[in-house]
């Protein structure tokens, strides 16, 4: 039973860990940008899928309604997206794009119809979710030759080999503290109450798991009796 | 003043960051000191007053040496990252 919820709750975590990542990092689609505008775009409860309030070309005509730029698109198999063309300000995520009116410029250059298609990468971040009108920031375009080129998101490796490094890093330290701040402290409590057998069983069975052993070491900072 | 307050967060979270590895560190290097003493047999038999010589002055050592150096990246990438990203994302 408590295995079971142990791993649920694991699961429910990893997926937020991944769906989060699956936001905020850069993917690159392959399209043809067949339109450019703006629009008077009402923002209400889908406010955290778009840009903090102060970050620029988000002009606000009133506090609900901002005049955002989007970008149509169409894949090479004939599916559409569009992208929406925000300042991402200073926090996050952290792109710190600020040339929102020259990414549109480039795109409205890029513009091509099916007689003559125009293909170009388009890096983003972001979901289309009509549901919630939510939309995908585009960061940057760039043209490629042709629909079925083939693009290395090297960036996305080296943040995850980056974060795999930082994960295994927390993990030395953590196994490193507990190897010579914890372990030896709970040994001292062993031996002070050597004597009283099965108090040692109760000091033992307290310090199991993560969070009993950092209370079992912070209790060997308490005056000994 | 976005980026005043970013940059505020950031130096504070990489300190917080700094201090915990150089932490780590020592404590790393001062167990491979201790197990290089342990381990030596031409070391048995010598008293713990040595041994705790042999490892403090191990770690001055450390205090003195590179790789107490290379902790400062913790504070140079980030920042060379930052401003890769500035420029990559709106200039290039």
């Amino acid at each position: 039973m408590w295995t079971k919820i142990k791993w649920g709750i694991r699961i429910v975590l990893l997926l937020i860990v991944g769906l989060f990542l699956h936001y905020t990092m850069p993917q690159r689609d392959v399209v043809q940008i067949i339109n450019t505008y703006n629009k008077n775009t009402p923002i209400g409860a889908n406010w955290m899928f778009y840009s903090i309030e102060d970050t620029g070309t988000g002009v606000e005509t009133t506090a609900t309604i901002r005049d955002i730029r989007f970008i149509d698109a169409v894949y090479a198999d004939g599916d559409v997206m569009v992208y929406r063309n925000e300042d991402t300000g200073w926090f996050w995520p952290p792109y710190f794009k600020w040339d929102s009116s020259t990414l549109q410029a480039e795109a409205t250059n890029l513009k091509s119809d099916k007689a003559n298609p125009q293909w170009v990468a388009v890096t983003h971040y972001g979901w289309r979710m009509p549901i919630f009108s939510i939309f995908p920031n585009a960061v940057k375009i760039t043209p490629v030759d042709g629909p079925d080129v083939r693009l290395i998101p090297w960036v996305n490796i080296v943040i995850l080999a980056f974060l795999a490094f930082v994960i295994l890093m927390i993990r030395k330290m953590w196994l490193q503290f507990r190897e010579r701040m914890v372990d030896p402290a709970l040994a001292d409590v062993g031996e002070t109450f050597d004597a009283a057998g099965e108090r040692v069983d109760a000091a033992r069975k307290e310090a199991r798991g993560f969070f009993g052993r950092i209370g079992a070491w912070l209790n060997t900072w308490k005056a000994k009796k | 003043m976005g980026w005043l307050r970013l940059a505020f967060l950031m130096y504070v979270a990489l300190t917080i960051i700094y201090f915990v590895t150089g932490i780590y560190s020592r404590s790393v290097r001062r167990e491979k000191l201790e197990k290089e003493w342990d381990g030596d047999p031409a070391r048995e038999g010598r008293t713990p007053q040595e041994r705790q010589a042999f490892i403090e002055a191990g770690m001055v050592h450390y205090d003195r040496g590179l790789k107490k150096r290379l902790l400062w990246l913790i504070y140079i990438l980030p920042t060379i990252g930052f401003l890769a990203t500035i420029y990559l994302v709106n200039w290039q």
